[in-house]
């Protein structure tokens, strides 16, 4: 219980810093914090492979991208023109709390179904035809073993969609991000000129441009 | 044991700072950071249920979330650089037109 009061408490605190500070990379941060509790918050719901999960990828990877892509923009300056929309700042605080409060009420109303000791146990896995009954007594609740065992056997054909998916969400990232082949020397040029901020991703296509140059030499 | 319904208020109140972000913040950037805050409170809750009714389904289904995530945070930040080489701007305000 005081795991997760504490753990909760620093949650909500990293999600406002998220959400109020004037510098984009002091958000980013204030949500890498948040993201780490949400870790802490899995683990006490024993999934622990989860909390790992969520260590590796969100607090590692998808933040690291974040960052570097803060950083490249150049985004930390605080946006000073006026808002187009009269009172929207008001409004949205307004519409949150009211969304909070609505759905407080549905999360105080709500009963288990079921003790929370039967609830844990049940996340050990089920008896099948790969697992026996003495297998599951010795697997943590929760765990890589038996959270892989219902991916790849109940769910494996959403596992080989998001796969996909994923493939296609890098060759998505390369074709937005690279510059079309015809014109890389005058655009690559223009643009550094007018922009020499974002070097790290024109960098590496003319750095692969200059490779081809030389091969095509040899 | 903590019961569900505390998980269940934490992540209402996480689901509606980052709605509150999303709704408040000017650039695009940080716009994705509130969607992502808004993801992980449906995370929790997701989890927070698993335990309840004793069932891997959910945390798989959270498994599946995060690489969802994973893969929009690529595809996204990939369109906001490119839209910042054209534009300059990462700002949603100055970005309300289709036309490229």
């Amino acid at each position: 219980m005081i795991a997760f009061l504490i753990l909760g408490a620093l949650a909500v605190a990293g999600a406002i810093v998220t959400i109020t500070a004037k510098n984009a990379v002091h958000a980013a941060l204030g949500l890498v914090f948040t993201l780490l509790n949400v870790a802490g918050i899995f683990a006490t719901l024993s999934a622990s492979f989860l909390a790992a999960t969520q260590v590796i990828v969100y607090a590692g990877a998808i933040m690291v991208l974040f960052l570097f892509v803060i950083m490249l923009l150049n985004a930390t300056q605080p946006i000073t023109s006026h808002d187009p929309v009269p009172y929207v700042r008001e409004v949205a605080w307004l519409g949150g709390s009211v969304l909070i409060g609505a759905l407080m009420i549905i999360a105080l109303n709500y009963k288990d179904a079921l003790p929370l000791k039967d609830g844990i146990a049940g996340l050990r896995g089920t008896v099948s035809q790969y697992t026996t009954l003495p297998e599951l007594a010795h697997r943590a609740p929760g765990s890589a073993a038996a959270v892989g065992e219902v991916l790849l056997t109940k769910f494996v054909f959403p596992f080989e969609a998001v796969s996909i998916l994923l493939l296609v969400a890098i060759v998505g990232a390369v074709t937005l991000v690279s510059r079309p082949a015809n014109q890389t020397q005058g655009e690559t040029a223009q643009t550094l000129e007018v922009d020499p901020e974002p070097a790290a991703l024109p960098e590496r296509g003319t750095g692969q441009s200059v490779v081809v140059r030389e091969e095509v030499r040899v | 044991m903590v019961p569900t319904t505390s998980y269940l208020v934490l992540s209402a109140v996480l689901f509606g700072l980052g709605l509150i972000g999303a709704m408040t913040r000017r650039t695009a950037v940080l716009i994705f950071l509130s969607v992502e805050l808004m993801l992980n409170a449906a995370n929790i809750a997701l989890v927070a249920f698993a335990r309840a009714w004793g069932d891997l389904t959910a945390q798989t289904a959270v498994f599946i979330v995060m690489t969802l995530a994973a893969a929009e945070v690529a595809i996204g930040l990939a369109i906001i650089v490119s839209i910042f080489r054209k534009r300059e701007t990462t700002n949603v305000d100055d970005l309300a037109t289709l036309k490229g």
